[in-house]
């Protein structure tokens, strides 16, 4: 069977730039697997590339065996992407927004609505989904959109900081969407975060980055443990030298 | 002073003078724009009056008498005069000899002119000499009554020196190949001239606003973070660029709709306002139902160019404030062709201009409004074509941008006039 993410020396450069400096790594099939780095890292462009927005300047990456540069429209079949700082359309109400994103998937409207009902259900947002997004709290919109990520049961889910900047309450929320999806759906995650904590608890295995590079890779016990640290933030610091 | 207000002062200096698009848009445009605008305007009246000054008059002489002779040694001070003796005029002979001499004015001095001061002079105050006027009607502009003006002053002398109202002036205007007696020129150029003014204007507004209104569709997915999503989605990413483009589209398309409705209104309120005296329809000054089919296609299609040069540079913008600044910066060649139209004939320019002029796609729509009144389809035709293709040019380069990363990355930046671009960017399959 295909690895669910095969990227074989990525670079990717802007202008006198090197965002992505040589990066590999592999997820395999409904693993949960987590970049982390600081910010600037190069996390976005490593997602970014996977999800076909950008090009890499040189390197590979395949999805399910699926080349992201050939076959961009086959490899958008198959994912769902949900950027760091993405927003949802004003004046739509949370119901119409699953509802426009589940047509993206189908044509048949009965698997539509199932589709939209089955999003719903993961928000939690009950009847507020009824009200226009504008009226949202940051948190209920991310809610609102790693359900509109998770809805058609991708086969990868690319997940850029899923839970930058919510209250622990709703950050905690979503980490139980993701976690509860990938073990009922079957679902391969590839997600990023800067807050090497959180990604500890939710990922099978991590890739530590800096400046555009994978400094270490592995579980996070055998992390901690190969290192002789209590968390992989002191991972990461021993790794580049920082402690 | 106000404490903190020199800090905030030299911060919004600061933003405001790194934003390359404001300063594109108050400093750069501005100061090239304005020489610009009034070096055209200048250039295009000075050269449209010489013209109509220089125009050659074909005058037929049918009277060999005295006064004549002293009524052509006047035509003959004022203005270039190509004369033809004896010929009866009738409306075949009148459009044969303007087309010989390659002129748009002809004056006869009818047999009998001189008889007639003659009889005058002597008393008989009931006799008038008559000089008969023929003027082309070529579609308007403020310097297309010259000739007609000239003539009367003309006659005005003539009368000043012999008796006062010895010589009168019978004017008819040739519209379409057809002579319409007893219809003065300078009356169906004043006339005209008011449709010459409130068009370009309108189209101009109608223009700015869409294309304002298009400039938001690309820029305010990428200000509410929308767009990421929307690329990585199963479809064509040519049907973003279309969907955005057709929602615009039936704006523009109402805003025609709208447009004709409010033209059909402006053109018939001349009519019922000149009365029996001048009948624009009967004259075949008011456009047919194909020349408003014409028309509409015409607006229709530079609206729909007009619109996708919109998206494509909102594209290049951050955010909604930002793409209209970007989108302001083209305004210039939206006024020009406007200004220049609204005051002179594109026919009576220097090729150059007319070239410039015909070259913007925005000028078609004011050319085909005076065109389908004229009955001049051709230019129409061949402009809505020009148009047409322009706007699939737009379109093409539109989707190769949303078919890259470009449509994410691409920003407007001054270092494109420093650097040479890199090669250009892979196209996602």
């Amino acid at each position: 069977m295909s690895l669910g993410v095969e990227a074989i020396d990525i670079v990717k450069v802007f202008g006198d730039i090197h965002a992505l400096d040589g990066l590999s790594f592999s997820v395999k099939p409904t693993e949960i697997f987590g970049l982390i780095g600081p910010n600037g890292a190069g996390k976005t462009t490593a997602l970014r590339v996977v999800s076909t927005l950008l090009l890499p300047t040189s390197g590979n990456v395949k999805i399910f065996g699926i080349d992201v540069v050939q076959e961009a429209a086959k490899v958008r079949k198959i994912i769902a992407y949900l950027p760091e700082e993405a927003g949802t359309y004003r004046n739509l109400s949370g119901w119409e927004y699953l509802e426009f994103m589940a047509e993206f998937n189908t044509k048949d409207k009965n698997e539509t609505r199932e589709m939209a009902k089955e999003a719903a259900e993961i928000t939690g947002l009950a009847e507020r989904l009824k009200d226009k997004t504008k009226t949202y709290s940051k948190g209920m919109k991310r809610r609102l959109l790693v359900a509109r990520a998770l809805m058609n049961k991708p086969k990868l889910a690319i997940l850029d900081e899923p839970t930058s900047g919510l209250d622990v309450l709703h950050a905690y929320h979503v980490r139980e969407i993701i976690k509860r999806y990938v073990k009922e759906h079957g679902v391969t995650v590839l997600l990023s975060s800067h807050n090497m904590l959180e990604v500890e608890h939710l990922c099978d295995r991590v890739a530590l980055l800096n400046k555009g590079k994978i400094v270490a890779e592995g579980k996070p016990q055998e992390l901690k443990e190969n290192f002789a640290s209590a968390n992989l933030e002191e991972v990461f610091a021993k790794v580049v030298g920082l402690a | 002073m106000l404490k903190g207000f020199g800090n905030i002062l030299v911060k919004e200096i600061k933003e405001l003078v790194r934003d390359p698009k404001i300063l594109l848009g108050m400093i750069v445009v501005p100061l090239i724009m304005f020489p610009v605008l009034g070096g055209i305007m200048g250039y295009s009246v000075q050269s449209a009056r010489e013209q109509a000054e220089k125009a050659t008059i074909v005058v037929v002489n049918n009277d060999r008498g005295n006064w004549s002779e002293h009524f052509m040694e006047y035509l003959n001070s004022s203005m270039t005069v190509s004369i033809v003796n004896d010929t009866t005029l009738d409306s075949y002979t009148v459009l044969r000899l303007l087309s010989d001499y390659n002129t748009t004015q002809l004056i006869e001095i009818p047999n009998g002119f001189n008889a007639n001061i003659t009889e005058y002079k002597n008393g008989n105050t009931r006799i008038n000499a008559t000089v008969n006027f023929y003027g082309v009607f070529s579609g308007g502009g403020i310097f297309q009554e010259v000739g007609s003006a000239i003539i009367d002053n003309l006659v005005n002398n003539v009368n000043r020196k012999i008796a006062p109202n010895a010589v009168y002036t019978f004017k008819s205007t040739i519209i379409k190949g057809e002579i319409q007696k007893n219809v003065d020129p300078s009356t169906i150029s004043r006339l005209m001239l008011s449709q010459a003014i409130a068009m370009p204007i309108t189209i101009m507004v109608l223009l700015t606003y869409s294309m304002s209104i298009a400039a938001t569709s690309v820029a305010m997915e990428k200000e509410e973070k929308t767009l990421e999503t929307l690329l990585t989605l199963p479809m064509d990413r040519f049907a973003i660029l279309m969907g955005k483009l057709s929602g615009s589209i039936l704006v523009a398309a109402v805003g025609a709709v709208a447009y004709m409705i409010g033209f059909n209104y402006y053109m018939g309120s001349f009519t019922s306002s000149l009365g029996a005296t001048l009948d624009l329809v009967s004259l075949g000054l008011v456009p047919s139902v194909f020349g408003y089919l014409l028309l509409g296609i015409s607006l229709f299609v530079t609206l729909l160019s007009a619109l996708a040069l919109a998206v494509i540079m909102s594209a290049f913008s951050e955010d909604v404030r930002s793409a209209q600044s970007l989108v302001g910066n083209i305004t210039p060649i939206i006024i020009i062709p406007a200004l220049v139209l609204m005051y002179v004939d594109v026919n009576s320019l220097p090729l150059a201009l007319k070239i410039f002029i015909y070259a913007l796609p925005f000028s078609h729509p004011i050319i085909a409004a005076k065109g389908v009144v004229i009955g001049d389809y051709w230019t129409v035709v061949l402009g809505i074509i020009y148009v047409a293709v322009f706007t699939l040019v737009i379109l093409y380069a539109a989707s190769r941008l949303f078919a890259t990363e470009k449509i994410l990355t691409a920003k407007l930046k001054f270092r494109w006039l420093r650097k040479r671009a890199k090669k250009p960017t892979k196209e996602l399959q």
